[in-house]
């Protein structure tokens, strides 16, 4: 009985992983073409989480309201390009961590304001009716994330791979000075991949929402989870985001079990600093050489 | 020299006496607990300004230090029955290890990394302060009682008076420290990582141990603070007052006391001015002005991008806008924090202090301090007799990248006294090779005798074996100047342990620095630039000034990595006559060049690279001729054509 308890919340566990590793690879898409990171990605989450439940509350059909909220992180994704990091990419300095982090603060604070402090819930079209497999109960909306998470990801996979937009966003991101020499814009391939990076946390936003409600704070613990993931499976490897995402929410769903509520987030933020302390570049990534 | 003294330190004096008669005239509780607030918080920014400021890495984790140092210190009053002393010494030390230990695997890390390792800690810190119940008792909060000061008991106007002088006992040690080596290593490590360890500084003690100074102010200031308030809470230091204790630091300026003192009455103010709505609309103005003129003139001058010079703006016609319609600014405190510290990053990067600083410093033409002259060249690079047998023997070395054979298998014999040319074609392998030397790189396989002992893994540990180098893509400090270009990377003067140096009892062996590190710039034929900072230097000079900190190192092996690269001729004149007076001295050089004439004229030996392997030796005459490195520099003749032409 015990195992099938073990199963269960390995298996809940898991597809909250994915949702991390959702995030994470939104972290990938901008590190990439940039090195750089939204330190405030936590807050388009939730924002653009914010901003489709009002949609829906206007009115708005639910299958209307994916592309809609999608759009909505999109662009907010290219604000905190254009506000945040294209000048300290210009310096080559670190300023973007200072400056993502102050701007998640800014959408934080305005989405305290706006939407109030509560959590809300989330209406959604899937149901929450457990089904029984192998005697482990499982709902068909802990499926659709699954399903979500996948679509959004082999779509942006595909694009980098068949479309000349997307070669264009490899080329930068195999070596940027030899990019613009072939005529591609860096600027805009940057820009390119913090609207992604916009549009997937959107994403995560709307698949997690039915699950964990909607509030200001609903992403400050998803989003130390998913810098965990992208460090732990190292910034370059969409694979390993998916293989540690659901490795992490596994292993937190047991420790929440055993230890308490208390102690979930623990095991995610010891995996973060212990990966960083022995491999810097994570389980997938690969070592690059210093150059002088 | 005399005005100075009296500007800054009386400036300083004046300041500490002022705060400290406040309560024998104000007799306002209310007055004397922000008072204490602003001693407790300029320790905790002075601190959290050591790895911000010094060591340029963005730190999440500094407000947990300063709730591990509270609860350590609570914890060690009513477990351990510890007094005001030792508590507050208990709390440095808890702030001092776990910094360190932090600062271990933090230590591989760059920016976006470390502060995501420090992030993680903060928040495993509040975990554990709320679920650790037993000991900290959880979210419930911890009381804590003011413990006894050599057998009496502190009231608030005592307490206030011990902070202050903790603040000022502080305030002296880091502007003795910071001023010191350590402040230019810290600094030094900032601008290139690489050049440190190559310099023979220390990347990794000095890294750590500025991470592990800063924790320990900020737990110190924990102790204090938990004193003060008397009852803790896990969720009085999570993100928020985080991003609160950067704001202090960004906005009062970096590398600077007296901005970290600014930002600790901004902080401790903040409250205050965010319930007082006409306090907040007048402090909005005058930043609106402040950003308008700021922008105005970058963009006349055209000093600055525009985004630099807008951004503040409309960020501040926000804050201005904001105040006026918003029916309680308290509610958006947390937007009001993210716009000035959005403005002061963008607009103001060197923060209030390091402009107000320039500013007064050009108002009343206060001069640095002024250096000592400079010791006889004699006396810093003593000219070595040399034996010319063999100094560095590399024997069947190799180096691969993947597939790539960058070194695949050259031994080369470097005699001692000798200048040994290493050219080759680009992508020989000559930078691969001397990386490998210089410990940047390990070797594949082979191996590589310094005097006949293998050469130890690792820049650092090279660098202490006595080989120095440039750098092929400049790797100076760039914000440092000339001096302590060349003063950081100066070995054999720094002795005096920390504790005398945090007294400023170490003044002596600054001045044998200085002294010596102006003959070498005097070498360079840069001495009248000595205060000018390195990123501010024409392109040659940056070149010379390389080659004077490669010599501070004194060592008996110096590598020269192109040092003409991308100089006008009469650098490389001047460059020419730079390298001869270093050989006449004795030292050992292997140069890589692509100038021939260059080559010809210095060096005894040549040794050509192509493809990673030895393809000739001989001096520059011997080797010009050989075919074989003809054909690696200009490719074969077509066959045929030799055929008819012969």
């Amino acid at each position: 009985m015990n195992l099938l308890i073990i199963a269960q919340m390995a298996v809940s566990g898991a597809m909250m992983g994915l949702v991390y590793a959702l995030i994470a690879y939104g972290f990938q898409l901008t590190f990439s073409t940039s090195k750089s990171i939204n330190f405030g990605q936590g807050e388009l989450v939730m924002v653009s989480a914010f901003f489709s439940l009002t949609l829906l509350n206007w009115g708005v059909p639910y299958w209307l309201m994916v592309p809609g909220g999608l759009l909505f992180g999109v662009v907010l994704g290219l604000a905190v390009e254009r506000a945040g990091v294209r000048l300290a990419l210009e310096q080559k300095s670190e300023g973007w961590i200072l400056l993502t982090i102050i701007i998640g603060l800014l959408f934080f604070s305005a989405a305290e304001n706006i939407w109030g402090r509560d959590d809300r819930p989330f209406p959604t079209p899937i149901s929450s009716d457990a089904m029984r497999f192998l005697g482990v109960s499982i709902t068909p909306l802990e499926i659709s994330v699954a399903i979500g998470v996948f679509t959004v990801m082999g779509a942006i996979e595909l694009f980098k791979r068949k479309t000349l937009l997307g070669k264009a966003f490899e080329a930068v991101s195999a070596d940027r000075d030899a990019a613009e020499l072939m005529g591609i814009s860096a600027t805009r391939t940057v820009m390119l991949s913090y609207g992604l990076s916009g549009m997937v946390a959107a994403m995560a936003g709307i698949l997690v929402s039915p699950i964990t409600t909607v509030g200001p704070t609903m992403a400050s613990a998803l989003i130390l989870k998913a810098f965990s993931v992208a460090v732990v499976a190292g910034l370059d490897s969409g694979f390993g985001v998916v293989v540690v995402g659901i490795f992490l929410g596994a292993l937190e769903s047991l420790t929440s079990f055993y230890l308490g509520s208390g102690w979930r987030e623990a095991p995610g933020l010891i995996l973060l600093i212990l990966a960083l302390a022995v491999r810097p570049n994570g389980v997938f990534g690969k070592a690059s050489i210093r150059k002088v | 020299m005399l005005k100075r003294l009296l500007f800054v330190q009386g400036t300083e004096i004046i300041a500490l006496l002022l705060l400290a008669a406040i309560p024998l005239t104000v007799s306002n509780s209310y007055v004397l607990g922000l008072l204490t607030l602003l001693a407790i918080y300029g320790i905790l920014l002075i601190g959290l300004d050591v790895t911000v400021g010094y060591l340029g890495q963005v730190n999440l984790a500094h407000a947990a230090f300063l709730g591990l140092g509270a609860y350590a210190a609570g914890l060690s009053v009513s477990l351990l029955g510890f007094g005001m002393l030792s508590a507050l010494a208990f709390s440095m030390l808890v702030g001092m290890t776990l910094g360190g230990l932090l600062a271990f695997p933090a230590l591989r890390l760059e920016g976006p990394q470390f502060a995501l390792a420090t992030l993680s800690f903060s928040a495993l810190s509040v975990t554990i302060l709320n679920e650790w119940e037993t000991l900290t008792g959880g979210a419930q909060g911890l009381h804590v009682s003011r413990p006894i000061f050599f057998g009496h008991t502190v009231n608030a106007q005592g307490f206030y008076w011990l902070c202050l002088i903790l603040l000022a006992l502080v305030w002296m040690a880091m502007r003795n420290l910071l001023s010191s080596q350590w402040g230019r290593a810290f600094e030094a490590l900032r601008d290139s990582p690489i050049a440190t360890d190559a310099m023979g500084v220390g990347t990794y003690r000095h890294k750590v141990a500025g991470f592990a100074l800063g924790s320990a102010l900020g737990s110190l200031a924990g102790g204090l603070y938990a004193f003060n308030f008397q009852y803790l809470q896990p969720q009085g230091f999570t993100y928020e007052l985080m991003v609160i204790l950067l704001l202090g630091v960004v906005l009062g300026g970096r590398k600077s006391l007296w901005g970290a003192f600014f930002g600790a009455s901004l902080i401790a103010l903040l409250p205050n001015l965010l319930s007082n709505r006409f306090l907040f609309l007048v402090i909005s103005a005058v930043g609106l002005l402040a950003a308008l003129g700021a922008g105005i003139r970058g963009l006349m001058k055209k000093t600055t991008r525009p985004f630099q010079a807008l951004a503040p703006i409309v960020a501040m016609c926000l804050l201005v806008v904001g105040g006026l319609f918003v029916k309680n600014t308290e509610d958006w405190r947390k937007a009001i924090f993210a716009l000035m510290l959005f403005s002061v990053v963008v607009g103001l990067p060197e923060g209030l202090m390091g402009f107000a600083s320039r500013f007064l410093t050009q108002l009343f033409h206060i001069d640095p301090p002024a250096l000592p002259p400079a010791s006889a060249l004699d006396k810093v690079l003593p000219a070595k007799t040399v034996d010319g047998g063999p100094l560095l023997k590399l024997q069947g070395l190799k180096r691969y990248f993947g597939g790539v054979k960058a070194v695949d298998g050259i031994s080369i014999m470097v005699q001692s006294g000798q200048i040994h040319g290493l050219i080759g074609p680009n992508g020989s392998g000559k930078s691969t090779a001397v990386n490998v030397i210089s410990g940047l790189y390990s070797p594949t396989a082979g191996t590589m005798l310094l005097h006949d002992r293998p050469l130890p893994g690792g820049m650092f540990k090279v660098a202490l074996t006595g080989i120095s180098r440039t750098f092929q893509n400049l790797q100076l400090f760039s914000e440092l100047s000339a001096l302590d270009n060349v003063m950081v990377a100066m070995k054999g003067v720094y002795r005096s342990p920390l504790p005398l140096v945090l007294m400023g009892l170490a003044k002596g062996e600054e001045k044998r620095a200085q002294a010596d590190s102006l003959a070498l710039l005097e070498l360079v034929n840069l001495k009248d630039d000595a205060r000018i900072s390195a990123k501010d230097l024409p392109y040659g000079d940056q070149r010379f000034l390389e080659i004077a900190r490669a010599l501070a190192r004194k060592p008996e092996l110096l590598i020269l990595d192109e040092p003409a690269a991308g100089l006008a001729l009469p650098d490389v004149i001047k460059l020419v006559d730079i390298i001869r007076s270093i050989h006449e001295r004795g030292i050992t050089i292997i140069l890589i060049e692509h100038h021939m004439d260059v080559v010809s004229e210095l060096c005894d030996v040549v040794t050509v690279l192509d493809g990673g392997r030895v393809i000739a030796e001989g001096s520059a005459a011997e080797v010009k001729r050989d075919p074989k490195v003809i054909e690696a520099y200009l490719g074969t003749e077509n066959v045929a054509v030799t055929a008819d032409v012969v």
